[in-house]
């Protein structure tokens, strides 16, 4: 331990005195008083504590004096600049001297603190140096150490705080990268990729804690190594990733780390395994990992309060649809199929997620406005007069009074207020046209008068799947958005799609 | 060897010693320019090429990209190889 601080004041004495020597600083000053002094010759002793027998080796300048080993005095002289060297080291402050020949010089010490690192000096003088211009000498080489000294310090600060900015902004990075989704599914094999990533390693299982807080699900495992993996249910305090749940803590050997994902309680556990430079994990490893798992934590978190959302929000949904039903009784609608039209049209169309879960929400709500209907119209058998069909038109904006106390649903009410708008402006609330309509209204008064032509109606016979495709066609560019009518008669010819809705219309096939 | 010829752009060159010395990071473009002291843009760029060579690896949201090194052993000793060579 004494031994490394030792290494490493002489490590910084070594780097004070190369600033130093390369310091445009001194070399001015020296350039100024040398114009006072001359002439002078200068010289850095770069130890605190210098033998006599040393001085000229360490100053190193072509003193007459020392370099000549004949001249009588050589010893003296070097004797003198040591004493003063040695007053310098006592007192801290500037030390005169004169050698043998009578010439003139001084001894200026470098200081830290208490702490002497060496010396800067001039000798050779033929004159005695003022005491004016060795206050001007001392003021001006105090403020270049201290300028050196501190440039080392930012230097030291720089290479100790660069590092773990650089950590800091990875762990940022990673928080960006797994809070953009909600997806628990794309979620999970993302922090597990960015973990193997960041920890070099080859192989990590995500598993979260049973309800019952006994057991470990597995949700992921993704090993770079192109590895088979099973995924294993794992008892909670057994092997690495149990005993981290069990104990809240991080579970480290030589090619596992498991850390605990902690919230107000432990949720589960990420467990990495064998670094890809066959090293053992280190604590540093331990360290980095403890922090993505707090950010993955936050984010799992959030997934899984999605989720729940989200299922609370399709159950309203659903009920609403049912009450719906009962308005029409035997108009029987496979809503499973239109739903999955509906998706398989956003996908089709390069709608985001947000997107088509609203118009997943839509396929089974955009009619809920149909509540306002009098049963009597709604089940009219023959044509609707003018009055009732202005009841009907009203439909759209009466769904939308309805859902709009949803605030989840608020990105569906435009498709349910448009899904009766035609391509060509003829359509109903607003009669717009084209563009103006929302893509998802478009995408949605397909679907619906598809539903509609397929489904038994009290007011017309039903039409088979083909025969309402021909006339979804035909009123392509017309009742409907052309790309939309590509793009649904695309979708209609999968044929899992296909299947999925003669099974649900027509029972099995 | 491509990877030489990328070396001798200097934003290259900066980015691949950037990841070189700090092998687990994962930074944005934005992040990225900071460390090596250069314009943003060209260095999106540049890490697009590098991602293109397989050096780097992106891992892309809808809001950012963040990229890393990569986890190839025998690029990283090539690359090895090279930064002694151009830095001598």
């Amino acid at each position: 331990m004494a031994d490394m601080e030792e290494n490493k004041e002489q490590t910084y004495q070594a780097e004070l005195f190369d600033k130093l020597r390369k310091s445009m600083n001194l070399k001015r000053e020296e350039d100024c008083i040398g114009c006072l002094i001359k002439p002078a010759l200068w010289w850095m002793v770069e130890r605190p504590d210098p033998k006599s027998a040393d001085i000229e080796k360490l100053i190193g300048v072509d003193c007459p004096c020392l370099k000549n080993k004949k001249h009588k005095n050589a010893s003296v002289c070097a004797h003198t600049i040591s004493d003063s060297i040695n007053r310098a080291f006592q007192t801290k402050k500037l030390s005169r001297f004169i050698c043998v020949d009578g010439l003139h010089g001084f001894v200026y010490p470098i200081t830290q603190g208490d702490k002497v690192y060496g010396y800067i000096g001039t000798c050779y003088t033929k004159t005695d140096v003022s005491s004016d211009v060795l206050d001007v000498f001392s003021a001006f080489t105090d403020t270049v150490v201290r300028e050196a000294q501190k440039e080392l310090e930012l230097s030291k600060l720089y290479e100790t705080l660069r590092p773990r900015a650089i950590a800091l902004s990875t762990v940022h990075t990673v928080h960006r990268l797994i809070s953009s989704t909600l997806d628990l599914n794309e979620l999970l094999p993302r922090i597990a990729r960015l973990s193997l990533q960041i920890l070099r390693a080859n192989r990590c299982s995500i598993k979260l804690v049973d309800a019952k807080k006994k057991i470990l699900i597995p949700k992921t495992t993704v090993d770079l190594r192109e590895k088979k993996t099973r995924l294993k249910k794992v008892k909670v305090g057994k092997w690495a990733p149990g005993k981290a749940v069990k104990f809240g803590r991080p579970i480290r050997g030589d090619n596992y780390l498991a850390t605990p994902l902690i919230d107000e309680d432990v949720i589960g556990v990420i467990t990495i395994y064998d670094k890809i430079d066959n090293k053992p994990f280190s604590s540093f490893d331990q360290e980095i990992m403890s922090t993505l798992a707090e950010q993955a934590v936050i984010a799992i978190k959030n997934a899984q309060l999605y989720k729940e959302q989200e299922k609370l929000t399709m159950g309203s949904i659903k009920s609403l649809a049912k009450v719906l039903d009962t308005r029409a009784p035997g108009a029987y609608i496979p809503r499973a199929s239109f739903v999955k039209i509906s998706i398989v049209m956003g996908q089709e169309s390069r709608m985001d997620a947000d997107e088509i879960k609203s118009l997943e929400y839509a396929a089974i709500l955009h009619d809920a406005g149909e509540v306002v209907v009098p049963d009597e119209v709604l089940t009219k058998p023959t044509k609707l007069t003018g009055k009732e069909f202005a009841m009907v038109k009203e439909h759209p904006a009466a769904g939308v009074e309805i859902i709009k106390h949803m605030k989840a649903l608020k990105s569906v009410l435009p498709i349910i207020l448009y899904h009766h708008e035609n391509y060509d402006g003829t359509g109903y609330p607003k009669g717009l046209k084209k563009d103006q309509i929302p893509l998802g209204a478009r995408i949605m008064a397909v679907v619906s008068a598809f539903e509609s032509m397929i489904t038994k109606r009290p007011y017309r016979l039903v039409r088979t799947i083909n025969e309402a495709m021909e006339e979804i066609k035909r009123n392509s560019g017309t009742q409907f958005d052309p790309k939309v009518v590509t793009s649904f008669v695309t979708v209609m010819s999968k044929k899992e799609i296909r299947s999925m809705l003669e099974k649900e219309l027509y029972g099995h096939r | 060897m491509d990877t030489d010829k990328l070396l001798k752009k200097p934003i290259h060159m900066a980015i691949i010693s950037f990841f070189h010395e700090n092998q687990a990071s994962i930074d944005t473009p934005r992040g990225i320019a900071t460390w090596i002291g250069e314009d943003r843009s060209k260095v999106k760029a540049a890490l697009e090429d590098l991602v293109k060579k397989k050096i780097l690896m992106a891992h892309r949201v809808a809001s950012t990209t963040g990229y890393s090194y990569t986890r190839d052993m025998e690029l990283i000793s090539k690359i090895e190889k090279l930064l002694k060579s151009y830095r001598r």
